[in-house]
C-alpha cells in the first residue's frame, strides 16, 4: 500500500513541469556553485602561495635578523570552504608576526575585493537554505488541500486505504521525488571537483556528506512544515501564504533577529576602543621609560662598548617589563570582552536556534570548518606560532623586538659586508585546522535539534491528518 | 458468492445531527440486495449525500448503522470499503495522469495490484472510452469521459456493492443514456447499487426501488412495479411540496 503511494507521489510529482523547472534551476545551480567554488580554490590557493613566496621574497638580500620586519602568516585556502564559504570570506587571511605583543587577523577576501561582499557566493548554504527551502514549500504547500479541493482524496478513501499509511506515503514520496534527482547535480558537481584537480581528504568527503545530509534534513523540515500546514489550513492559497510568512521568519527574521538582541542585551566594547585603550597604556609605559632612560647610569662609564652593552640590557629590562604589563593588561581586556562575546554569542545562537534555517547554517559551517571559529582558531595557530618565532629571533638576534620597533645597526666596516641571512631557517608557519571530531559535536547538536523539529512537525501532520476530513 | 437474503447495502435506522437540534438524517432505512439498484431522489439538502457519507465512513452516524455487506461501516471501515466502489457526482482524477495510470492507482488501493495493462484497457473500452484516449492525460478529458473512466475504477474494484453520488449530473444525453445502461448491466452482473440523483426519468429506467428523500426522511419508497402504476414525478414533487408547505406553515 505504502509502496503503491510512494510510487503514484514520484511519478505525479516527476511528470509535472513544475518539477522540470524545479530541477533544471536547481541543477545549474548546484553545478555552478561547484565550478565556481573549485575555481575559487584554485584561484585562492595560488593567492596563498604568491603571498607565502612574496613575504619571504622581502627578506632576501637582508644581512641581519633584526632587519625581519612585517613577517606574516597566512590562513591556507580548504577545499571545502570554496563549496560552503561560512565566514571563510569575511575573516582575515593573514597576520603580522612579531616577538612580542599581542597579534590580529587582516586581509579578509571581502576586503580585499568588496564587490564579492554585495552579492557573496553562490554556495551550497545558499542553495539549500534559500532555494531548495522554497521548492520544498513549492511541491508540498497544498498536498492535503489539494487534493481534497481536485476531489481525489475522496475517491483515494473510498478504498481500504489507512490513513496513517496514505499520510506517511504521500510524505515519503513527496521527499523522495526532489531529493532523489537533486542527487544527480551533487554527484555530478562531486565529478567537477574532481575533474578541476581539487583533492579532497576521506574527512573532506565525509564532510561534505554530512552537510549534504543536513541539506536532505533541512528540506525535509520544509516539506514537513509544508504538509502540516495544507492538513491545518483548508485552502492551498492559505497554506502557501502562510508558508511563505514562516520561510520569512526563519530565514531572515529570526537569525537577523538573534543578532540584534544578542547585540541589545551584552555590550561587548568594540575593538577600537580596545585599542584605544591599549595604546593609551602603552604611551603612559613609553613615557614612564622615558625617564627611567633619562635616569640611566651606567657603571662602566670608562669603557664604550660596555657601556652600550649595559644600555641595551637595561633597554630590554625595560622592553620585557614593558610587554609584561602591556600584555598583562590587553590579556584582561581581551578576555573579559571574549566572555562579554561569549555571553552574546550564546544569546543570538540560542535565539537563532529557533530557526531551521540558522540550525542548517550553523551546522554546515561547522562540519565544514567555516564557522565563527574559523578565525578564532588561526588567531591560536598564529599565537602558538609566535612563540616559535620568539625564540628564533632570540636565538639569532639575542633581544626582542616590540611591534612597530626597529633597531638601526650600523656597521661602519664597509669593505666587510656581513653575509646575508638564509631566510629558510625562518620557521615555517603550519595550520592546524579544527579536526572533525572537534567539530562533530556541535554539529550532531545542530541537526538533531533539526531532527527534533522535524519529528514534531511530522508528528503533528500525522495527528493533523487522522483527524482529518477527507470529504 | 453472497447470501441472497444477506442486503449488500443496509441503513439501519441512520441518524446523523450536525447539531443537537438539526437533524440531517432522521431514522433512515433501506435494504439493496444482490441485483438490486435503489435510488435515493431529494432536493439539495435532503440528505443524500449524508448517507452516502456514512456508507464510506467519511462521517459516522449519530445513532443507527450503514452496513455493507453486512459489515458495520464505522466499525470496521477498511473491510467495508474493500466491498464498496464509489463513484462521484464530478469525478476528479488525476490531471496529469493517463486514464491508465489513473486505474492501475486507484485499482492497487483498492487491493487488485495483479491487472495487466490490457485489463485497464478493456475497462476503458467496457465504459466506452475509445483506445486512442486511454493514453492522454485526464487533464484533456471531458467531463463525461471522466465519469467513465470513474466507472472503470469502479468496475475494476470488482467490489459488490456500488455507490453513485449524483453521477449522470452534468452529462449529456447520450453519455447519460450510455451511463444507465453501463449500470443495469452491472446489476445483471449482480451488483448492488445504491445511487443517489435528481434525475427522475433515470430513476424510474433503472431502479428496482425510489426512495424519495426530504429533510433527512425517507418519505415514501416505491417499488419499481409500483412506480409502474404511478407519475414519479408528480410524486417526487407532491412530497417536496409538502414539505416546503409545512416549513412555510411552521
Amino acid at each position: 500500500m505504502i509502496k503503491t503511494i510512494i510510487y503514484k507521489e514520484l511519478l505525479e510529482h516527476l511528470q509535472t513541469r513544475k518539477f522540470v523547472w524545479t530541477f533544471t534551476v536547481c541543477s545549474v545551480l548546484i553545478l555552478i556553485s561547484f565550478y565556481i567554488g573549485a575555481a575559487n580554490y584554485q584561484m585562492n590557493l595560488d593567492k596563498y602561495n604568491a603571498a607565502k613566496a612574496e613575504n619571504l621574497r622581502q627578506f632576501s638580500g637582508l644581512t641581519d635578523w633584526l632587519q625581519v620586519t612585517g613577517h606574516h602568516a597566512f590562513l591556507p585556502p580548504s577545499p571545502l570552504e570554496s563549496i560552503i564559504t561560512g565566514v571563510s570570506n569575511d575573516i582575515g587571511r593573514s597576520a603580522e608576526i612579531f616577538s612580542r605583543g599581542e597579534l590580529t587577523s587582516a586581509n579578509s577576501r571581502y576586503s580585499n575585493d568588496p564587490l564579492f561582499a554585495v552579492f557573496r557566493f553562490l554556495d551550497l548554504t545558499f542553495i539549500f537554505q534559500i532555494i531548495l527551502s522554497i521548492f520544498a514549500i513549492l511541491f508540498s504547500y497544498d498536498a492535503v488541500n489539494g487534493e481534497k479541493q481536485q476531489g481525489t482524496l475522496r475517491l483515494t478513501f473510498s478504498n481500504p486505504v489507512p490513513k496513517d499509511k496514505y499520510i506517511i506515503g504521500k510524505i515519503t514520496g513527496s521527499f523522495f521525488a526532489i531529493a532523489l534527482p537533486l542527487m544527480l547535480p551533487l554527484l555530478l558537481g562531486c565529478l567537477i571537483l574532481i575533474f578541476m584537480g581539487i583533492e579532497l581528504s576521506l574527512t573532506e568527503w565525509i564532510q561534505l556528506f554530512l552537510v549534504i545530509l543536513a541539506g536532505l534534513v533541512y528540506f525535509n523540515f520544509f516539506q514537513l512544515l509544508s504538509f502540516l500546514a495544507s492538513i491545518v489550513l483548508p485552502k492551498p492559497s492559505l497554506s502557501f501564504l502562510s508558508m511563505l510568512i514562516l520561510w520569512l521568519l526563519f530565514v531572515f527574521v529570526i537569525p537577523n533577529a538573534s543578532v540584534l538582541i544578542a547585540g541589545k542585551a551584552v555590550n561587548v566594547p568594540s575593538v577600537d576602543y580596545l585599542d584605544y585603550q591599549k595604546s593609551r597604556l602603552r604611551s603612559q609605559l613609553l613615557q614612564e621609560d622615558r625617564n627611567k632612560m633619562a635616569q640611566f647610569n651606567p657603571i662602566n662609564t670608562q669603557d664604550p662598548e660596555k657601556m652600550i652593552q649595559e644600555f641595551q640590557e637595561f633597554m630590554q629590562d625595560l622592553g620585557d617589563s614593558r610587554n609584561e604589563r602591556l600584555m598583562d593588561f590587553s590579556g584582561r581586556l581581551n578576555e573579559d570582552r571574549q566572555n562579554k562575546k561569549g555571553i552574546q554569542k550564546r544569546i543570538a545562537l540560542g535565539i537563532a536556534r529557533i530557526s531551521p534555517a540558522a540550525l542548517f547554517g550553523l551546522a554546515v559551517s561547522t562540519i565544514s570548518g567555516t564557522s565563527l571559529d574559523l578565525d578564532n582558531n588561526f588567531i591560536k595557530n598564529v599565537q602558538g606560532y609566535q612563540t616559535v618565532y620568539q625564540q628564533f629571533m632570540k636565538e639569532k638576534t639575542g633581544i626582542l623586538l616590540d611591534q612597530g620597533t626597529v633597531m638601526m645597526k650600523i656597521n661602519d666596516d664597509g669593505e666587510n659586508q656581513p653575509p646575508p641571512i638564509d631566510i629558510n631557517e625562518l620557521p615555517a608557519f603550519v595550520y592546524q585546522p579544527v579536526s572533525i571530531n572537534q567539530n562533530i559535536k556541535p554539529f550532531v547538536v545542530n541537526l538533531s535539534i533539526l531532527l527534533v523539529l522535524n519529528a514534531l512537525c511530522f508528528t503533528g501532520a500525522l495527528i493533523g491528518f487522522l483527524k482529518y476530513d477527507v470529504r | 458468492m453472497e447470501n441472497i437474503n444477506t442486503p449488500l447495502l443496509e441503513a439501519d435506522a441512520l441518524t446523523k445531527a450536525y447539531e443537537p437540534d438539526v437533524l440531517a438524517l432522521d431514522q433512515v432505512s433501506f435494504k439493496i440486495y444482490t441485483g438490486q439498484i435503489y435510488a435515493m431522489l431529494g432536493a439539495n439538502g435532503a440528505g443524500k449525500s449524508t448517507t452516502i457519507n456514512i456508507f464510506l465512513n467519511f462521517i459516522e452516524p449519530t445513532n443507527g448503522r450503514a452496513l455493507v455487506d453486512g459489515i458495520e461501516t464505522h466499525v470496521n471501515p477498511l473491510r467495508a470499503r474493500e466491498k464498496l466502489a464509489y463513484v462521484s457526482e464530478n469525478v476528479m482524477l488525476y490531471p496529469n495522469f493517463s486514464a491508465i495510470q489513473n486505474l492501475e492507482y486507484f485499482s492497487k488501493l483498492g487491493g487488485h495490484d495483479y491487472y495487466t495493462k490490457s485489463d485497464y484497457h478493456e475497462a476503458l473500452e467496457r465504459v466506452g472510452l475509445e483506445k486512442s484516449s486511454h493514453n492522454r492525460k485526464l487533464g484533456d478529458y471531458s467531463k463525461g469521459m471522466r465519469q467513465k473512466c470513474g466507472i472503470a475504477i469502479a468496475i475494476l474494484k470488482n467490489a459488490p456493492a456500488i455507490v453513485l453520488d449524483e453521477p449522470t449530473s452534468g452529462l449529456d444525453p447520450k453519455a447519460g443514456h450510455d451511463f444507465t445502461d453501463l449500470l443495469l448491466e452491472l446489476k445483471d452482473e449482480g451488483k448492488a447499487i445504491l445511487i443517489s440523483t435528481h434525475d427522475i426519468f433515470r430513476a424510474k429506467q433503472m431502479a428496482d426501488m425510489v426512495g424519495i428523500m426530504s429533510k433527512g426522511k425517507i418519505v415514501t419508497e416505491q417499488s419499481k412495479k409500483e412506480l409502474q402504476q404511478q407519475d414519479l414525478e408528480q410524486l417526487y414533487l407532491q412530497y417536496i411540496l409538502k414539505e416546503n408547505n409545512q416549513v412555510q406553515e411552521n
